[in-house]
């Protein structure tokens, strides 16, 4: 089932007076629960695709239909409104509010769409369980490693069941042992959760695990391999 | 979720929010006290002028305050009193007669007003008889062969009928009050001297004692020097009901202190028999009403009442005697509102600052929390709930801390003695015990929490303006 489609995209920055094509007339489609790595050279669009895709940027031209919606006919607060329940997203860094505990940052954007008390629990204990950090549930993040933290954000952002989750270079501040576990965990979850999986990286260990690679230059597209 | 986030982020960095929450304190802390003091002098006023002074309503002919001819009586005195009587909230009553005159001693002669009273009945209506100096008189309870008068402090030492004077006796009741042995010492040039004034004493006092020995033990020096020879004589001279000068002598039978000097000037109580005698006046001729009641809050209707019972006479009550002080009682609700507005509004400064660092420190996380999803309305309750509950915390700790204060001093008091010459002059006592209704807290709430919301507009509007995928890349 085809979750993004995404027609024809260009984006391009007009501040000063030199025109940058940042994303240069992208088509691509995934699938439901796909586990794919955008790769390329710094400023090749990878970040800027991602922002397009989870709605904190508008296209230029083209088109980019989540399940059938078309982002840029949504106002401001209609696509924070969809972020919140289509779209997860794992940053760099900075993913978790300091002041809530594990728990407590894996159940926020379920409290922010009203779940029920008894649904919210069910759901953080079981993502919890999935990420390996049950035990650490009521600890705040800076009683948590660079490792953890990032399985807590990638908890938080299954929490909803979003359509996809959109990662921007996840495993930038991890050491190899902590990128290698939460990958592993990502993939599981990918299978189990049947979420769709986007990483901008140029991490060789994502890469290496994503099934499907995408490789961008100067804003296009110059190969999309499926590799497993 | 919000209301978590926003009352864990107060607390992030403490020092700063403490800095800010203890401003908050003080400032709400010193306006609600100064706010009880000022209340308490005009309750001690009000509380004065009705209890001590006016009564709650007077009654007189209609042509008697302006004209104060004794021959302008109540017509038709005791229908006035069965009329008033039959009103529901009216406690007690009682006649005066009111006649102008003149005090003299050999020494000097002070413009009065002359009370005559039931003197049985008014110390049941009035607090005054309870003001009576010690070792001064009985208030009346005492036969004599002369008229008897009661009289104000402020008119005693007009007349030089006070004296201080440092006997050994006085000097024993200064060892006895721990004054140190070499103050009392100094002060032994003065023994056996009469001073005929306070001022007079004070200055002799000043030019044996250091400076900051009179500041602390001057009060007390002054009074235990003040002497007062019980069953003094004064003359008091008026018109009669024929017009003719007429007066007689009056042993003072004692001496009232009030906050009033005007009122301790002006006014003196004479038996009403003995004042119909020296008069000519006849039994039921009255000059005035006084009318007491069970709430004063409800005077306005109570006196409303009798003036549509008795359309031809005077119906005052002590808001229109006294107009001024009336306003300020009404006034006092929006005194204080306007007063701690401004101090409020001052402290929004400091917290809007505060709030502005916060935005500012937080830009990424605010970037991330709008990108997974919050958006602008709780962006906006977030910080706005921050920024009241920082002025929350500060607030009702000033309201607490002014609480306490207010508990204590309100037995103590705050004595003003300094300033008691000038207060007293205008009938305010120097003496405050702080009080505070309770809605003044209620008041306060309301505008600690408007603080707040007004103080997050700001940041809130600058946390909005921050575009997600810029504020997630700041370093």
């Amino acid at each position: 089932m085809r979750v993004i489609e995404i027609k024809d995209v260009y984006k391009i920055y007009r501040e000063t007076e030199i025109e940058v094509h940042a994303i240069n007339g992208v088509t691509l489609d995934f699938e439901e629960a796909e586990f794919a790595a955008i790769v390329g050279p710094s400023g090749s669009g990878k970040t800027t695709l991602l922002n397009l895709l989870g709605g904190l940027d508008y296209p230029t031209s083209g088109q980019i239909l989540i399940d059938g919606t078309d982002l840029s006919k949504l106002k401001s607060s209609a696509l924070i409104d969809f972020r919140m329940k289509n779209i997860g997203f794992v940053f760099q860094s900075y993913n978790l509010i300091p002041v809530l505990t594990a728990k407590e940052n894996v159940e926020f954007i379920m409290s922010l769409q009203k779940w029920s008390r008894k649904d919210r629990d069910d759901r953080t204990f079981e993502l919890l369980k999935g990420v390996g950090l049950s035990e650490r549930a009521n600890s705040r993040p800076a009683k948590l490693s660079g490792g953890q933290q990032q399985r807590i954000a990638v908890a938080r952002a299954l929490a909803s069941r979003p359509k996809f989750v959109l990662a921007d270079e996840p495993t930038a501040n991890l050491d190899s042992k902590s990128a290698a576990t939460l990958l592993e965990i990502m993939e599981k979850l990918n299978h189990e959760e049947k979420i769709t999986f986007i990483f901008s990286t140029h991490d060789a260990r994502v890469v290496k695990t994503a099934r499907r690679v995408i490789t961008l230059e100067d804003g296009k597209v110059i190969s999309d391999e499926k590799v497993k | 979720m919000i209301f978590k986030i926003a009352w864990e982020n107060v607390w992030r960095n403490k020092t700063r929010s403490f800095v800010v929450i203890s401003a908050v304190a003080v400032g709400v802390f010193a306006g609600v006290f100064l706010l009880a003091a000022i209340n308490s002098m005009v309750v001690q006023r009000i509380d004065s002028a009705v209890n001590e002074e006016l009564s709650h309503i007077q009654v007189n002919n209609k042509d008697f305050r302006n004209s104060s001819d004794i021959q302008d009586i109540i017509p038709d005195f005791e229908r006035v009193v069965s009329l008033i009587k039959s009103t529901p909230g009216v406690t007690d009553i009682t006649g005066r007669i009111i006649i102008k005159g003149i005090a003299s001693t050999s020494a000097k002669s002070v413009g009065v007003e002359i009370n005559g009273i039931d003197t049985g009945k008014e110390k049941e209506m009035f607090t005054l008889s309870g003001k009576l100096i010690t070792g001064t008189g009985s208030y009346f309870a005492t036969e004599t062969k002369l008229n008897s008068v009661f009289i104000g402090e402020k008119l005693a030492k007009e007349l030089n009928i006070i004296r201080y004077i440092l006997t050994p006796d006085a000097f024993s009741v200064l060892e006895a009050k721990k004054i140190p042995s070499f103050v009392i010492s100094k002060l032994k040039p003065l023994s056996g001297q009469r001073f005929t004034s306070d001022k007079k004493f004070k200055r002799a006092c000043e030019t044996l004692l250091a400076p900051s020995e009179s500041a602390k033990y001057g009060l007390i020096i002054r009074e235990t020097a003040w002497s007062y020879r019980e069953g003094s004589k004064i003359i008091i001279s008026f018109l009669d009901i024929n017009g003719t000068q007429t007066g007689a002598a009056f042993r003072v039978c004692g001496i009232f202190r009030t906050n009033n000097d005007l009122f301790e000037l002006r006014s003196l109580f004479v038996p009403i028999r003995e004042l119909r005698t020296l008069t000519g006046m006849k039994e039921g001729q009255f000059h005035r009403v006084i009318v007491r009641i069970n709430d004063n809050r409800h005077t306005g209707e109570i006196s409303q009442k009798i003036k549509e019972n008795l359309p031809d006479y005077e119906v005052l009550n002590w808001k229109e005697i006294e107009p001024d002080l009336a306003m300020m009682a009404d006034l006092m609700q929006q005194i204080y509102a306007l007063f701690m507005a401004i101090i409020l509004a001052a402290l929004a400064f400091g917290i809007v600052n505060t709030m502005m660092m916060a935005v500012l420190e937080r830009t990424k996380e605010l970037g991330m929390l709008m990108a997974i999803g919050m958006n602008r309305k709780k962006v906006f309750s977030m910080i706005m709930l921050e920024s009241i509950f920082l002025s929350m915390v500060g607030g009702f700790a000033g309201m607490a801390i002014a609480e306490a204060v207010i508990a204590i001093t309100g037995k103590t008091g705050i004595n003003l003695v300094k300033y008691s010459e000038g207060m007293e002059a205008i009938g305010y006592s120097a003496h405050l015990f702080p009080t505070i209704e309770p809605q003044f807290f209620i008041t306060t709430a309301l505008l600690i929490v408007l603080t707040g919301i007004f103080s997050s507009i700001y940041p809130a509007r600058k946390a909005l303006k921050l575009n997600p995928i810029e504020a997630i890349r700041t370093e």
